[in-house]
């Protein structure tokens, strides 16, 4: 298969591009460490991201929350001992 | 099935995330804690369906993403308004490089569509595999992938982030366009 690429008539005359077949070939390997982790803790977007989060996830936690959650428990279970009066 | 307690328990232990993600989507604090407040009650309701064992964060975040969307639905899309303003004042505030601050951040996330902000999310912050958020976006893995790239281009693109690695932001916008051209 041939590589015809247009494009490299524009490009200045620079040739060392021109080598697309072994590219092809090892680009895969040249690529996959960002690949693997494109927002790991060594990229900017990826520290950043986790320090948004983070920060969210560490904001204090309203009391709401667990009286929601206990009212839905004792919902649940309205046959409690403390209503029995006789 | 399963102990009401336990399972009280781990919903209890999600608050933080489901917080934190309910903040990613909605952008607004009060909102929220309004979706917080009405997935633990969904999730409560519909215990009987989780299966113990599974991934509890998982499912709690999809009930929250469910009822997200179906909200955001009812109110006609309110939430993408403030987009204009937010890339206005990214525009006359570039950060510089290596001093992006983390309100430059906040700021070119929001202006993110919703899906690319979920998914980058789910998978660079929330610490979940490609695989469990596509279950929790009910979509394709390779759509979450496709996703995350563009979210994480679009960011580099707002906040002058150049060359992440060595290779720069290309290698992954190559693969993207080859792959999904949309």
């Amino acid at each position: 298969m041939r590589f015809e690429m247009r494009e490299m008539r524009n490009s200045g005359g620079k040739r060392t591009s021109m080598k697309p077949n072994t590219q092809a070939a090892t680009g895969g390997q040249r690529k996959s460490a960002s690949r693997s982790e494109p927002l790991g803790v060594n990229t900017e977007i990826g520290r950043k991201l986790k320090q948004y989060y983070d920060e969210l996830v560490s904001e204090d936690v309203p009391d709401k929350f667990a009286d929601l959650l206990k009212q839905l428990e004792d919902r649940e279970t309205p046959s409690s001992t403390s209503n029995e009066g006789n | 099935m399963g102990d009401p307690s336990i399972f009280k328990n781990d919903l209890l232990g999600a608050i933080p995330s489901l917080r934190a993600f309910a903040m990613s989507l909605a952008q607004n604090a009060d909102k929220a804690d309004d979706l917080v407040q009405e997935t633990l009650v969904k999730a409560w309701d519909k215990q009987a369906s989780f299966q113990p064992g599974t991934n509890l964060k998982a499912w709690v975040f999809t009930i929250l993403r469910n009822e997200f969307y179906s909200q955001m639905r009812k109110r006609g899309r309110e939430v993408q308004d403030s987009d204009g303003l937010i890339t206005a004042r990214l525009a006359v505030h570039p950060s510089q490089l290596g001093s992006m601050d983390l309100n430059d951040f906040r700021g070119a996330l929001e202006t993110l569509p919703e899906d690319q902000r979920e998914a980058i999310i789910l998978i660079g912050a929330s610490g979940f595999s490609y695989e469990e958020a596509a279950e929790i976006c009910d979509c394709a893995v390779g759509t979450i992938k496709s996703r995350v790239s563009r979210a994480r281009t679009r960011l580099q693109e707002l906040l002058n982030v150049s060359g992440e690695s060595d290779y720069g932001p290309d290698a992954i916008s190559a693969q993207v366009m080859g792959s999904n051209a949309a």
